[in-house]
């Protein structure tokens, strides 16, 4: 029952009539229209949510908004008609905003902070943000930020402060994401922020068994109950699908079966969530328990149950392997023969999932002429598009999906869920628009993150440093489905073969079903786990041989030109500068090897794809496309499909097209994520967009800013080549004398064409990859390199290991803006550092979740995580957009064995599980010494 | 999101108020910063149909003869920067100061560090995951996950004050519908998780009052956790004395976060009244592994915590001795 409350909020009385349950949160968010404030994990573990109260940042989320007596202030309330508050234009500024979730409550708790102490140290304002966790930032551009709000920053900052790289006017400057201060303040809308007339609210029934029949749903109760406007199951939408057109083995909701604890069952539409809550636990399911299948090991057991009993064709599954991966490059066995030493162990790299700070949130409306719109958190807009018209059976052209705002997801978002095919179905039944936002817990069995995998390796390499032979056999836990694994089995195997090459190879990998949430695509997708195994191996190796763990990778590159083992071919390298770089900033040599007792450094490298050469469905089109409509008034607007999930793609986007056409990144706006009215672009995975959508970008650039030279050719009656384009501006090679302004231009030209200025760019597919079944399936276009050193410090009576620095090289070919490309280096590194040594996605004997919360599921807080000395290095790839190639993931890879390896040097042990945990990092000492 | 649902909301501004208002329906709750409640409520561990706000009540530190006193409704973050607690009382300021968050601490009161609900990795849970369990016996259900059994509960009292409170011996100032009472905090635990408070139906805590330290007072806590924010404590350890130099004239050692009820450490007399040597340091850290028997309720294995209950006790000893 509602009743009225006064708060005041930003300095005005604020009545609202909410229930007497609904927290703080709830009354400004879906009470007030306040959507600044944001929820991340529901019950106080993430701060998100964080208001000030009274000046001191609380959390709004376990706050009753009846039990509130004091002033309020939210994100909305910071900015004064004179602009943004000096710390929201701080962290702007130094791109210490990516998704920009856990920002408006990160900002607040920054406000109070300087309130408090004008200058704070680095250790206060650790502690001051330690109750808002980031999943993006790895923090330290945050630091930053708030380092120069407390020294005093600007209200108004020009977009482009840095200085381009040489030949350029906007490439390599350093420069603020498109949508930051939007961020910042508040004003993003991100999906859960939409409110729509008589929406509805969605919930989703979810399976308590791992592994059981359904016998029968009885939703009459749930049906009958006031307020319920529809209720659907797995009945009304028996299509399989799956992200990867040939394994379409999973269905929107449980259709005869239930494969994980979590799966959806049925769902329900209501007038609120309170009611949708009571109809689902209304809905009478009525299941046969089976015998489950609780891991991999489980899943190859003889006679293990079978968790799919027919593939997508009808054909029988033999046993629990969804895919198996077989291949060999060059003559092993000869290559271990050679070697002077092999070294053979075992790794186990545990699950772990991406904990985008944003639930999964999705809406769905059907027009009065049977048009669907759906608006979903989601990475990849396209396949979602075409996945709802085949599982709903519409035509593409009666379906439109909108990427609001993104508040992370590192391949979490990344295929369709559960949520985005119930809002669409429960819509239509409802005649309604529905919502469903997922709880914390929700996002946990939804999943899609780390497969765990279980790694034997046998690396084999001479006294002079060569390595040899590598062998390999994964074992994949996959959970109850596909999800990409198909290629996810490949790229076990396939992302290996570099920056650190070796002779010969031969892998063997399986993934297997078995009845745990899906995994799927995190955050180096497939090579994260062989990367550690086989980094660690080769440390081992050069331990054996003699030789100095850098020098063993040096000895290995595999150089711009050349072709790994298995036929990638690598079309730049920058990885022997990144060596050298952390070598030298590391004081490697002086050091390594000689620090006391306790203390250690370790070194890794890695290499990553710019993109998959080919789509996930063979088509001729482009992978991405960009258009451009110039207006009178001297702007630009870009359209492509490509996701910005706060990695900051329409960014750059727009200084792509800033760089072609003259027009300043500020004049340009970029309308991206919306099937309806932008270009395909094949979404925000395996690193793709900066190089792809980059390609296309420029080609739709260049063609305009060719039309416009013309046009002042013509005008100046001098050839075309002699129109030079600057900044803002087009002048005369020949006259200096003689500019133009681009907006003057921009008419010109449009008055020149006789139509609207227009212009269109792609990405067309390149045949690269081996000659070999699979050899498609790793091969990009560019492959990126990384090399990192960590320091270490383990405390050997407790066996806390404390991350104290990363070194973090990465050769991104050209960094076409080195504020972001930092970004994404410290968040990837954060990511590795935070599964090396606390993030677990476990399991119990029922397949039961350890934790589904944050609380449980522990990610890095401001405290404990290491200062990231990101460095970038710049081989400029002949194929990429100026040169550019990915590094929103890379960087991510070499962090996990590096900090093993400096276990290693620290105190003599060697970790081959992850995490490295105080308990298991203490038995392995003690075990050492005994 | 997680809603609740079915409760309304009545705010006290005094004890008695907040009393009368309990009284007024036999489902009623007290919340103060509802940090620990509300979660609980979230997760279906709690359905009240009334929540009594006591966060209102007046707040704060005062001087009575011989003795600190701390109101129940003082802000966690209020008490860790406290002029006379850090002069006094240090260890209780840094144990405040290490609870949750910054936002947390900024809403959660001493009172609901001290009455604080013991926590389970099978218990903090929501309904839905716990119906996947099939519950545990502290809530719904009939078998306790930890220990395998269907006795026991194990849930483990969780607050970073608690133990410090012991040590410095803390008095518990209750009002109830009985009227009021003064209770030792040593009285207060039992071990049993599904009920380890010694308290009848509607008893508020609303004073802390803790005996002026005498001369040479030195103390410590020490916290065990993955992450140096958020997290709860795996074991949390005080360390509270009186020295002259580095000979403790009274010691106190408790350890908590390890079962239902903290535990304070026994036979530390016979280490009292000589300068404490590294002999005498290891020798207390053996006892205090002896005693400590970690359930495996909370995160970290049980056995490594036990191993960190003695480093952290050489550890504080040794600091403390100066």
């Amino acid at each position: 029952m509602k009743s009225l409350v006064t708060l005041h909020v930003n300095g005005e009385p604020l009545s609202l009539a909410v229930p007497a349950s609904w927290t703080l949160l709830e009354a400004l968010r879906y009470g007030a229209g306040l959507t600044g404030s944001k929820q991340g994990c529901d019950k106080g573990d993430c701060g998100a949510c964080t208001v000030l109260l009274d000046g001191k940042p609380v959390l709004s989320c376990l706050t009753l908004a009846h039990g509130v007596r004091g002033e309020v202030t939210t994100i909305e309330g910071l900015a004064t008609p004179a602009g943004p508050d000096p710390i929201q234009r701080a962290f702007d500024v130094c791109g210490a905003l990516q998704c920009g979730f856990c920002q408006p409550g990160m900002i607040l708790s920054a406000r109070a902070l300087l309130n408090r102490v004008g200058k704070p140290t680095d250790g206060e304002i650790r502690e001051a943000l330690s109750g808002n966790l980031c999943r993006c930032t790895g923090y330290t551009k945050i630091f930053e930020a708030v380092r120069m709000a407390a020294d005093g920053c600007e209200r108004h900052v020009p977009i482009r402060y840095g200085t381009p790289s040489e030949g350029f006017d906007v490439i390599g400057a350093r420069g603020r994401k498109a949508d930051s201060i939007q961020k910042a303040t508040g004003e993003a809308i991100y999906t859960d922020d939409i409110q729509l007339p008589r929406m509805a609210h969605g919930k989703i029934l979810r399976s308590p068994h791992a592994h059981a029949r359904i016998l029968s749903i009885d939703t009459s109760a749930a049906s009958a109950l006031p307020g319920v406007f529809a209720v659907m199951t797995g009945a009304d939408l028996p299509t399989a699908y799956c992200i990867i057109p040939w394994t379409p083995d999973e269905t929107a909701l449980a259709v005869g079966k239930v494969r994980y604890i979590g799966e959806g069952v049925a769902a329900v539409a209501a007038v609120d969530e309170e009611t949708a809550n009571r109809a689902i636990l209304a809905i009478k399911v009525e299941y046969e328990p089976l015998p489950i299948v609780k891991d991999a090991e489980a899943a190859i057991a003889p006679g293990a149950p079978l968790v799919h009993e027919l593939d997508w064709k009808g054909r029988p599954w033999a046993d629990n392997v969804c895919k198996e991966v077989d291949l060999r490059f060059g003559d092993v066995e000869a290559g271990f023969a050679s070697a002077d030493a092999i070294v053979e162990d075992r790794w186990f790299y545990e699950g772990s999932t991406h904990a985008a700070i944003e639930p999964h949130c999705a809406i769905g409306q059907w027009s009065a002429d049977n048009k669907l719109t759906v608006w979903s958190a989601t990475q990849v807009s396209h396949y979602l598009h075409r996945e709802l018209a085949k599982v709903l059976g519409v035509g593409t052209e009666d379906v439109r999906v909108i990427q609001p705002v993104v508040g992370g997801a590192f391949g979490g978002k990344s295929e369709p869920f559960d949520l985005e095919f119930c809002v669409a179905v429960l819509a239509k039944k409802a005649g309604r628009p529905v919502k469903i936002l997922y709880t914390r817990e929700e996002v946990f069995y939804a999943h899609r993150g780390r497969h765990p995998m279980d790694m034997a390796f046998r690396v084999g390499g001479t006294k002079d440093g060569r390595i040899t032979a590598v062998e390999s056999d994964i074992l994949i836990d996959g959970g109850a489905y596909h999800s990409f694994g198909l290629v996810t089995t490949y790229y076990a195997g396939q992302l290996l073969t570099g920056p650190v090459g070796f002779e010969s190879y031969h892998f063997r990998s399986r993934r297997v079903y078995t009845n745990k949430p899906c995994c799927g695509p995190k955050r180096g997708h497939g090579s994260v786990q062989p990367r550690f195994a086989f980094e660690c191996a080769i440390d081992e190796l050069a331990e054996r041989l003699e030789l100095d763990p850098i020098e063993l990778r040096r000895k290995n590159m595999v150089t711009a030109g050349e072709r790994t083992v298995n036929g990638l071919l690598v079309t730049s390298s920058g990885i022997a500068e990144c060596l050298d770089a952390v070598e030298r900033a590391s004081r490697w040599t002086a050091r390594r090897g000689k620090l006391p007792y306790g203390r250690g450094l370790g070194v890794a490298a890695s290499m990553y794809i710019s993109g998959t050469a080919y789509p996930i469905y063979p088509n001729e089109m482009p992978q991405s496309g960009v258009m451009l409509r110039a207006d009178r008034s001297g702007k630009i607007t870009v359209f492509c499909g490509a996701n910005d999930i706060g990695q900051g793609s329409d960014g750059m986007l727009a200084y792509i097209v800033a760089e072609e056409t003259g027009v300043s990144p500020e004049d340009i706006t970029v309308v991206s994520g919306d099937t309806e009215l932008t270009p395909v672009d094949l979404g925000s995975y395996s690193s793709r967009v900066t190089f792809m959508a980059g390609i296309a970008a420029q080609e739709a650039g260049r063609t305009m800013g060719t039309a416009v030279r013309e046009a002042v050719a013509a005008l100046w009656k001098v050839p075309t080549d002699r129109v030079a384009k600057g900044f803002g501006v087009y002048t005369d090679r020949d006259d200096s004398t003689r500019s133009i302004g681009a907006r003057e231009a921009l008419i010109l030209a449009e008055a020149a064409a006789g139509t609207p200025l227009v212009s269109a760019g792609g990405y067309r597919t390149r045949k690269v990859g081996g000659d070999y079944r699979g050899g498609t399936i790793g091969a990009s276009p560019a492959y990126s390199a990384t090399a990192h050193v960590c320091e270490v410090s383990v405390d050997p009576e407790t066996g806390i290991v404390r991350v104290e620095k990363v070194w973090a090289a990465h050769d991104c070919g050209r960094a076409l803006n080195p504020q972001l490309v930092e970004g994404q280096i410290e968040g990837s590194v954060y990511m590795g550092y935070a599964e090396a040594l606390m993030e677990a996605h476990t399991f119990d004997e029922r397949g039961l979740h350890s934790g589904p919360n944050l609380l449980d599921y522990r990610i890095p807080t401001s405290m404990e995580c290491p200062d990231f000395i990101a460095q970038i290095v710049e081989s400029i790839d002949p194929g990429g957009p100026y040169g550019a190639k990915e590094a929103g993931e890379g960087p991510l890879h070499p962090v996990i064995p590096a900090i093993a390896n400096a276990i290693a040097d620290a105190v003599g042990i060697r970790l081959r599980r992850i995490p490295f945990t105080p308990d298991r990092v203490l038995a392995a000492i003690r075990a050492g010494r005994a | 999101m997680l809603r609740m649902d079915g409760f309304v909301y009545r705010h006290a501004s005094s004890w008695e108020d907040a009393l009368a208002l309990w009284q007024s329906n036999p489902e009623a709750q007290y919340i103060a910063g509802g940090t620990d409640l509300l979660p609980n409520v979230k997760h279906g561990l709690f359905a009240p149909k009334l929540l009594v706000g006591i966060g209102g009540v007046p707040a704060g530190v005062r001087r009575e003869a011989e003795a600190i006193v701390i109101s129940a409704a003082t802000r966690l973050d209020d008490l860790a920067v406290d002029s006379s607690i850090r002069e006094h009382l240090a260890p209780l300021a840094q144990a405040a100061a290490l609870v949750a968050s910054p936002q947390l601490r900024a809403m959660a009161t001493l009172g609901g560090n001290v009455m604080l609900d013991t926590r389970c990795m099978y218990y903090n849970q929501t309904l839905f995951w716990r119906q996947a369990l099939g519950y545990c016996l502290k809530a719904e259900g009939t078998w306790c996950h930890v220990i395998a059994g269907p006795k026991t509960c194990v849930a483990s009292q969780s607050s970073d004050t608690v133990p410090v409170l012991l040590a410095l011996d803390a008095r518990l100032r209750l009002l109830g519908p009985e009227g009021r009472r003064e209770l030792s905090i040593r009285e207060l635990y039992q071990y049993n998780g599904m009920d380890h408070l010694r308290l009848t139906a509607g008893e508020l805590l609303t004073d802390v009052v803790i005996p002026t330290p005498g001369p040479g007072f030195r103390g410590s806590y020490s916290k065990l956790r993955t992450r140096d924010s958020i997290d709860f404590p795996q074991m949390g350890l005080a360390v509270c004395g009186q020295w002259e130099g580095s000979t403790p004239r009274t010691l106190e050692i408790v350890v908590g976060a390890v079962s239902p009820q903290p535990k304070p450490v026994r036979g530390l007399d016979a280490f009292v009244g000589a300068p404490l040597d590294d002999a005498a340091i290891g020798a207390i850290a053996d006892l205090v592994h002896k005693q400590t028997r970690p359930q495996g309720s909370v995160h970290g294995d049980s056995n490594w915590r036990r191993q960190m209950a003695a480093v952290f006790t050489r550890r504080a000893l040794t600091a403390l001795r100066g």
